[in-house]
């Protein structure tokens, strides 16, 4: 880092604080506030969209994944597109003709009061938990790269999101998404195109694809059948459409970025879009790790890629075996470099017998990285005993800030940033909109005025911020807490979606039967986590169909009951 | 567009199955 990508990356990131609070100023209504006054076009709802649903994690972990893994993770996408089909169809128009805040207060229209605040209760359990981690994660490698202290770096995030978020409320949010995408997507195509001209001179766009081909990385589809491996279509299908159907209609943090849709058909085509564009998407960003995997076929890829964390293991006795270590892996890298150029010289010859040859030499070398690369982790860990030896999210930052030039780095930096602060916008916004709509007007306070409520949501909104920074401050000390709450998503969202589905298609089910069935699958859910080791993906399906089925067998007990008492 | 959507839907549907179907052929060609 110099000064010129310190200029650039305070910059980027005042002009968006600067902005997004100025282009927001003045909403004096609760309807301004939370809603934005519905006067978003079809393309913000959907650049919003998608700004919300990638985090920073998305664009550090996701070039990773590919680096080390290939391209399977895609098919995780796979259903997003026909979630997107499906909530425009019901969730969309029937939010809009209800005039509706959030998603919850639909429930009190179609069940009662109880099922509302339960449905409301469960998303600030969970978006109240996640959106402290959505700010410490990118904390946590910014912090290693830059060398800043963690707690600093996660304030730092915190309070530039709640200056513009608690000044301007939704409009903010979505003024401001606009631009953090388009940051976004702006340099990580740079970092790319970077990663593919610095390859050796003559190599070509269409060998590159061959080398990653070869080399086992264009796994996109995988066709055998198996729900508890998330890396499959019928996974990604499945398993997939419901999530993103249970993300997109029933948690707020999205529901809130189409409700502020001018119409419902501004609000419908930013859902279809999001659904066109969103697997193309991370198509790219999966495909730039694919580039940086072939950059360094060619240029000697480090040890281990958390720079910082080998730092501190190089300060303890265990320094001479990383760099012995170090060393030999160094010299293999010659012998790989020998053998990609000869892949490459294979591909421009057309000779399958010599492609195979030298793939099986190239993939040979691998697997002797790989071991070293295990061994340095070994090292590491016994170096600095509970450190975190994975390092596939270190990856793609480190590549930035190795190989791209001064002035980029300063914009994948500002690109880090932007997209953490982009999706917890959306996340403290629609925490601040449940608690106020769902919970203090409802339950707490009905009778203030426009005014009070607006001043309530400001309070709310920073509120939560300083909750997500606390949590985060929390989480630096225990890895379990972070493993919990990635994974808390899929803990609530399976009953929401059985609440919602039954709430849109199935009449015959109550108020007091659904409460009774979303509570006991919640229940079930829990025992699921704590006593069986079912795949975290199958946790939507089990939770929505289990409120489902015991709604109607509850409503069944009820409809009887109450016609026994009538007789 | 005020306050035939349905050529929208199959649009989303079959730009996803375009998509899996090239990614099927990627995918088989280096197998």
């Amino acid at each position: 880092m110099n000064s010129i990508d310190w200029f650039i990356l305070f910059t980027t990131l005042i002009l968006i604080v600067v902005y997004g609070t100025w282009k927001s100023r003045g909403s004096v209504n609760i309807d301004g506030y939370l809603l934005g006054n519905k006067s978003l076009p079809w393309w913000n709802v959907c650049l919003s969209i998608m700004a919300t649903q990638a985090s920073a994690i998305t664009f550090l972990s996701t070039p990773g994944q590919a680096y080390e893994d290939g391209m399977r993770f895609l098919q995780f996408y796979f259903g997003l597109p026909l979630a997107m089909v499906i909530l425009s169809i019901t969730a969309v128009p029937l939010y809009h003709r209800l005039k509706v805040y959030t998603a919850y207060e639909y429930l009190e229209t179609r069940f009662d009061l109880k099922t509302r605040s339960l449905a409301a209760l469960f998303f600030l359990m969970l978006r109240g938990l996640s959106v402290g981690i959505t700010i410490y994660a990118p904390a946590l490698i910014l912090s290693a790269i830059l060398d800043w202290n963690i707690n600093l770096t996660t304030i730092f995030i915190g309070s530039l999101v709640m200056i513009y978020t608690v000044s301007g409320g939704t409009k903010a949010v979505s003024m401001t998404q606009k631009y953090q995408l388009t940051i976004i997507m702006m340099g990580m195509i740079i970092a790319g195109l970077t990663a593919f001209y610095k390859l050796p001179n003559d190599i070509t766009f269409t060998e590159a694809f061959q080398v990653a081909g070869e080399m086992g990385k264009l796994n996109l589809i995988n066709l055998s059948f198996d729900l508890s491996d998330r890396y499959n279509i019928w996974s990604g299908l499945i398993g997939g459409l419901f999530l993103f159907l249970s993300y997109f209609g029933a948690d707020q943090s999205q529901v809130g970025r189409y409700l502020g849709g001018k119409s419902v058909s501004e609000s419908r085509l930013g859902l279809l879009f999001n659904g066109l564009l969103k697997v193309p998407m991370q198509f790219v960003i999966l495909y730039i790790g694919i580039l940086v995997f072939v950059f360094y076929q060619f240029y000697q890829a480090p040890v281990f890629h958390n720079q910082s964390l080998k730092g501190k293991a190089m300060q303890t006795e265990f320094a001479a075996a990383i760099t012995s270590l170090e060393t030999e892996y160094d010299n293999l890298f010659v012998k790989k470099k020998k053998a990609a150029e000869n892949l490459i010289g294979a591909i421009r010859k057309d000779d399958r017998a010599l492609i195979d040859q030298s793939r099986e030499s190239m993939e040979a070398i691998q697997n002797t990285e790989k071991g070293i690369r295990s061994q340095v982790k070994e090292k590491i860990s016994a170096a600095i005993p509970g450190a975190n030896t994975l390092d596939k999210d270190y990856v793609f930052i480190t590549f930035v800030m190795t190989y791209l030039p001064h002035g980029l780095i300063g914009l994948l930096l500002a690109v880090v940033f932007s997209a953490a602060m982009a999706s917890t916008s959306s996340e403290l916004n629609a925490l601040a909109s449940t608690t106020t709509v769902d919970i203090y007007k409802r339950s707490v306070n009905a009778n203030g005025n426009e005014y009070h409520y607006v001043k309530a949501s400001k309070w709310f909104t920073a509120g939560w911020a300083v909750f997500g920074m606390l949590f985060a401050s929390i989480a630096n000390q225990a890895e379990n807490l972070i493993q919990f709450v990635n994974i808390i998503g899929s803990i609530f969202y399976g009953t929401l979606l059985g609440i919602f589905l039954s709430a849109f298609y199935l009449k015959y089910i109550k108020s007091n039967a659904i409460f009774i069935a979303g509570i006991v699958a919640e229940a079930v859910i829990v025992y699921c986590y704590f006593f069986t080791k079912v795949a975290f993906l199958l946790y939507n399906i089990i939770g929505c169909l289990v409120v489902v089925a015991l709604g109607f067998i509850i409503q069944f007990v009820e409809n009887k009951i109450i016609k026994k008492a009538s007789r | 567009m005020e306050e035939r959507w349905r050529s929208w839907y199959w649009l989303v549907m079959i730009v996803l199955a375009v998509q899996i179907v090239i990614y099927l052929f990627i995918t088989n060609s280096f197998q």
